[in-house]
């Protein structure tokens, strides 16, 4: 091969290359990759639930990346005529519940709600699921009971902070709302409405090995209508795909946190995981497969309990104030100094004898860990960090010595590393 | 409730062995029928049959004081009936009910008694201060427990749940500015971008740093100061003065109900600084656990916290007056006998000496009540349980410059219950003390009131909540109290004079207000004490000795036949006092803490007054003395008398044991309690501050009557 031809393939490799990469979409502010449509089955049951259906249908085509296929209802008998597509569909949305069910039908339901595929229900009612007895009880873990306070307008629509509603600021429904009790344990309430001093769950949702749920209880017509609701639906959806939500933002939220001094940081991702931050302690407690953390049990009785985690802690971690100057055997001087939001990830202040230290939290790509990422200010000493060793997770430094023990940033000069905790494969401890 | 803390005595005194043994008296004792007295009745309107809406029946006595909460309070049921269940006593009764005059009357109640006691409730005048409710957005959970403006006039709350709204003063339109503090409690706001708030851990300033209307930084102002995760543990504040110094205060936390506290931020003291020495668990568990629990903290520009002054219980109000000085309402418990708004300097002690552990110059020390006393200031303004509530909110001094009504310089609180008090301070010999006011109840004036601020249009906004304490039926959130316009008449001010005070009332009055026998003044004290709040003590009545009313009919001279300081000041004014035009006051009480004369004189002289004579001791009635027995005794003297060896008391059964001795011996070894004897090792402890004299006779009688065999 003469260095002609090889430069001249260089050449071409180069170019082409090039052209590729002006060609990818990142460059044209479209997000990358372009992740495949999803095939969405709308279930409902009756002429109302197809009206409904079919003004939700074009905006989360528009705007949640989905193909919709509207499974045909029967409007003699008020029930699906036929649940074929199911088979084929990435998920589903049931518009209060599928109606009358022949035997097939009613089978390849089962087949779906046991196939690890997620769906949505919107405002379940128990006569349109009668062809699955046991549904709302044992699938979507509530039961239901009558009107909620009479049928007052609700005074609060609380959103408690989750992913589905990501983009979402405003809620309001005029809707009197059907009651709902007994939530399986598993069951995570998103959303709650208040009259008075009663109560009631109006979102919840499961991650069942057979497939995540939502169930958003408000689904009157005129709540279709609100793009505010369109919104929670089509976030809903992606979720129960384990989709990345846009707009969806990590939660920060200062409580008592189980295992933890009070005041404590809760920081959960759209797509997990969720972390326990510990402004006393000055450091991450622990970091568990999550992307919620239940308040409630700090608000509802004057009492309070700690806040509620769900799901396995990979990640724990309680020795004192692991950020040392000097040597990791010191003894620091630590100042949690607040936190600034990003879009990706809050950073937390702190001060070590006096030297700032920056730290971002961003959930790995694939929610699986999480990135600590620090920005050291200058110093005269350098900074430690003391590590611990962990059974369920995997700890990697990056831009700085470490010996699995410690890591230490040795320069005075201002600088940046990361440790990188991630999930071993079924590495829960808890 | 009992069995709680009886449960708790034992474990304190005798371990497992006698926990062992009380197990067994606290279910026999549970499965005895109750042997207290029924007290219940009808409350109504005085010019209907109608049952009054959201009334409460309160009931205090001697023999509710070593209770941890020394007061019963029930809610009246939707028909007007009403039962409550008390051991054998003397009570007071009161009733009160929003738009409603409070009524009050006395109870004597033995075992077993059925006492029917109807009230007939009158209805207020109609204030004209229009109270109304804001409408909050579905979103905003109604918590509302800090309520600020910023200086070009938005609206700016914080809720329990941990948001901060703001209500643009262009637009009207409310955003949620934060989200995720924890348990936001009252904050400054700086700017429509910047709000200062104080959550449970620590102060912090929200900045919008991006411009859209979301705070994006979270800086932590200062937060040197413990935190536990008990329940009952709060952060309160904030106030700034005109140096930009912020003001903070820490309440302490409940610790004596077995609350487990496994996280502590900063150091953990459980021990109390003043050892409980009465019978039984520490009536008010309430103790400085961690770090400056009980403290009022001052936050300078640079952050830096300054731990300002001590002996605060839970001092829930923080305000600065116009004069840049700090004033704090604290509600009443073990040595707080009843709510307060002091004026509070550096390095003062304002009463519960549990904070006294974090001091450097008292940590170390033991004190006695009298050295306690005397290191104590007194609060400027006594707020005495009842009338005028139960846990006071923070102070405001009104300057809208008449826009609220004619009450100008002066300071406007609220309360846990459905009251905003008002009160005319004034300095005397260097000194705040002066007058406070019940200003207005009802009205459709909602409970919770923590804080309040007055907006820009001269209306006084309320921030609501009572964090679960007690039902609100959802009514919770921010209110806003309006001046119509129309003056109301009402006492302006009530102030100190060498003989006695001088009112000055807001109408010219009628001839009626010349009358001395229009007005009741009646003096009292209150005990400081660790048990929870104090009756009042050293009432009298004390006779006008001369009134004067002005011509034009708006000051009122009235001097007593004796003014002594160390008193609060009753007034009463008779209904039939009116304005020239005819309208009755408002408000017919009032209360004077009179901390000081004008001399400068603080301790009282000696009083031509007498109190009431106390009722003379009856005969020690057995029957009665069971009750007591059953409550108080049986613990550890056993329902058969005989005693046990585990706890080491004797058997009041065995001839030649206790009850061998006179009456009067056992009186006083109940009143002061007796060392061990051998081989028994725990003392009995004093009851003479729990139980009224009556009480140990009546429980002797018992003893004798029940366990005392006849001479051979």
């Amino acid at each position: 091969m003469n260095v002609n031809a090889s430069r001249r393939r260089w050449w071409t490799r180069g170019v082409a290359f090039a052209c590729l990469l002006f060609a990818w979409p990142g460059h044209w502010g479209v997000a990358a990759p372009v992740a495949e449509r999803l095939a969405v089955c709308l279930v409902g049951a009756g002429e109302h639930s197809e009206r409904a259906l079919a003004t939700l249908r074009p905006f989360l085509e528009k705007t949640h990346n989905v193909n919709c296929t509207l499974a045909p209802t029967d409007l003699k008998t008020g029930g699906t005529r036929s649940l074929e597509m199911l088979r084929t569909a990435q998920a589903a949305i049931f518009y209060h519940g599928p109606g009358a069910l022949g035997a097939a039908d009613a089978a390849i339901l089962r087949e779906f709600l046991h196939s690890g595929k997620g769906f949505v229900v919107l405002g379940a009612m128990r006569e349109p699921w009668s062809s699955m007895p046991g549904f709302i009880e044992e699938v979507l873990g509530a039961t239901p009971g009558g009107s909620f306070a009479g049928g007052e307008r609700l005074t609060v629509i609380n959103l408690f902070p989750h992913p589905i509603f990501g983009g979402v600021t405003r809620f309001e429904t005029e809707q009197a709302m059907p009651a709902f009790a007994k939530l399986a344990d598993d069951a995570e309430m998103i959303m709650e409405g208040t009259v008075g001093e009663e109560t009631t769950p109006l979102a919840w949702v499961r991650r069942r090995p057979a497939g995540r749920l939502c169930h958003l209880v408000p689904a009157a017509e005129s709540v279709i209508l609100d793009p505010a609701y369109q919104q929670i639906v089509g976030n809903a959806l992606l979720w129960v795909c384990g989709r990345p939500i846009p707009n969806a933002v990590p939660a920060v939220q200062r409580t008592f946190m189980p295992d933890s001094f009070p005041g404590s940081i809760a920081i959960t991702f759209p797509n997990g995981p969720g972390v326990c931050l510990d402004p006393v302690r000055g450091g991450i407690n622990y970091v568990w497969d999550g992307d919620f953390v239940d308040l409630r049990p700090r608000w509802l009785t004057k009492q309070g309990a700690p806040a509620r985690i769900f799901g396995d802690v990979f990640y724990r971690e309680k020795l004192w104030q692991p950020l040392r100057l000097g040597s990791p055997g010191s003894e620091p001087h630590f100042r949690f100094r607040g936190y600034a939001l990003k879009a990706d990830g809050p950073e937390f202040h702190y001060e070590i004898d006096g030297r700032d230290v920056y730290e971002t939290i961003r959930a790995l790509e694939d929610g699986k860990g999480i990135s600590r990422q620090f920005r050291i200010g200058p110093g005269k000493q350098s900074l430690w960090v003391n590590l611990e060793a962990q059974h369920g997770a995997e700890v990697v430094a990056r831009g700085v010595e470490s010996d699995g023990n410690a890591c230490c940033f040795p320069s005075h000069a201002a600088g940046e590393f990361t440790i990188e905790i991630r999930r071993k494969t079924g590495g829960g401890i808890r | 409730m009992r069995t709680e803390t009886a449960l708790s005595f034992v474990r304190w005194r005798h371990g497992w062995i006698a926990y062992l043994v009380w197990l067994g008296v606290a279910l026999s004792a549970a499965a005895a029928p109750a042997q207290n007295a029924r007290v219940s009745g009808r409350v109504r309107k005085a010019d209907s049959d109608a049952p009054v809406a959201r009334a409460q029946v309160r009931v205090e006595g001697p023999t509710l004081v070593g209770r941890e909460n020394s007061q019963i309070i029930q809610k009246v049921k939707s028909d007007g009936t009403y039962q409550v269940e008390v051991p054998p006593g003397a009570y007071e009764l009161w009733v009160t009910a929003p738009d409603f005059e409070e009524v009050k009357l006395h109870v004597d109640v033995a075992v077993g008694d059925a006492v029917v006691r109807h009230f007939e409730l009158r209805p207020l005048q109609r204030s004209p201060y229009r109270v109304e409710t804001l409408r909050l957005p579905q979103q905003m959970i109604g918590e509302v427990s800090g309520v600020a403006f910023t200086p070009k006039g938005s609206l700016v709350v914080t809720n329990r749940r941990g948001e901060v709204w703001i209500r643009g003063y262009a637009d009207g339109a409310w955003r949620r500015f934060a989200s995720g503090v924890y348990e936001g409690f009252g904050l400054v706001a700086n700017d429509e971008s910047d709000v200062v708030v104080i959550q449970r851990p620590e102060i912090t300033r929200l900045r919008d740093t991006n411009g859209d209307g979301i705070a994006d930084v979270y800086e932590t102002v200062a937060d040197d100061w413990g935190i536990t995760g008990s329940y009952h543990e709060f952060s309160y504040g904030l106030a700034r003065d005109k140096a930009g110094n912020l003001y903070a205060s820490s309440g302490l936390c409940s610790f004596g109900r077995g609350v487990d506290l496994p996280w502590v931020r900063g150091p953990l003291q459980t021990e109390q600084f003043m050892p409980w020495t009465g019978k039984g668990p520490v009536p008010d568990g309430h103790r400085s656990v961690a770090q400056y629990q009980g403290w009022a903290f001052q936050i300078s520009p640079s952050g830096k916290l300054v731990p300002f002054a001590s002996g605060f219980r839970q001092p829930l109000g923080v305000g600065v007056s116009p004069q840049d000085e700090l004033f704090i309402s604290d509600c009443p418990g073990a040595w707080i006998p009843t709510s307060t708004l002091t004026h509070v300097e550096k390095g003062g002690f304002y009463g519960h000496p549990d904070s006294l552990k974090w001091h450097p110059d008292y940590k170390d020390r033991k004190m006695t009540i009298e050295q306690l006393a005397e290191l104590r200031r007194l609060p400027s303004i006594t707020l005495p349980r009842g009338l005028m509530g139960t846990s006071p909110g923070q102070p405001i001094w009104d300057l809208t410059g008449g826009k609220f009504g004619p009450f100008g310089g002066q300071v406007f609180l609220g309360d846990v219950s459905s009251l905003l008090m008002r009160v005319d301070l004034e300095k005397i010999a260097g000194a705040y003390q002066g007058a406070a006011f019940p200003f207005l109840r009802g009205q459709g004036l909602r409970i919770g009131g923590m804080h309040n601020a007055f907006g820009p249009d001269g209306a006084l906004y309320i921030a609501q909540t009572v964090r679960g304490w007690m039902s609100t039926e959802g009514n919770e959130g921010i209110q806003r109290v309006v001046w119509t316009g129309e003056m109301p008449t009402e006492i302006q001010t009530l102030r100190l004079t060498d003989k006695g005070f001088a009112l000055r009332f807001t109408a010219a009055m009628g001839v009626s207000a010349g009358e001395p026998r229009n007005y009741q003044v009646r003096r009292f004290q209150y005990n400081y004490h660790p048990q929870d709040g104090s009756l009042r003590i050293n009432q009298v009545d004390v006779p006008i000795a001369a009134a004067r009313l002005e011509p034009d009919g708006r000051a009122l001279e009235l001097e007593l036949v004796e003014l002594q300081p160390g008193y609060v000041y009753e007034f009463v004014v008779n209904r039939n006092v009116t304005s020239r035009m005819g309208s009755p006051l408002l408000n017919l009480t009032a209360y004077y803490t009179l901390n000081r004369l004008k001399n400068g004189e603080t301790k009282p002289g000696p009083s031509r007054l007498v109190a009431k004579a106390a009722e003379p001791l009856r005969a020690g009635d057995p029957m009665r003395g069971a009750e007591v027995y059953r409550l108080n005794c049986l613990v550890c003297h056993q329902a058969d008398g005989k005693g046990s060896k585990q706890v080491g008391t004797p058997d009041y059964t065995m001839a030649g044991g206790p009850l061998s001795k006179a009456d009067d011996e056992l009186i006083a070894v109940i009143a002061e309690g007796k060392l061990p004897t051998p081989p028994g090792v725990l003392a009995m402890p004093p009851w003479g501050n729990v139980l009224p004299p009556q009480a140990i006779r009546d429980v002797v009688a018992y003893l004798r009557k029940e366990f005392q065999k006849p001479a051979p």
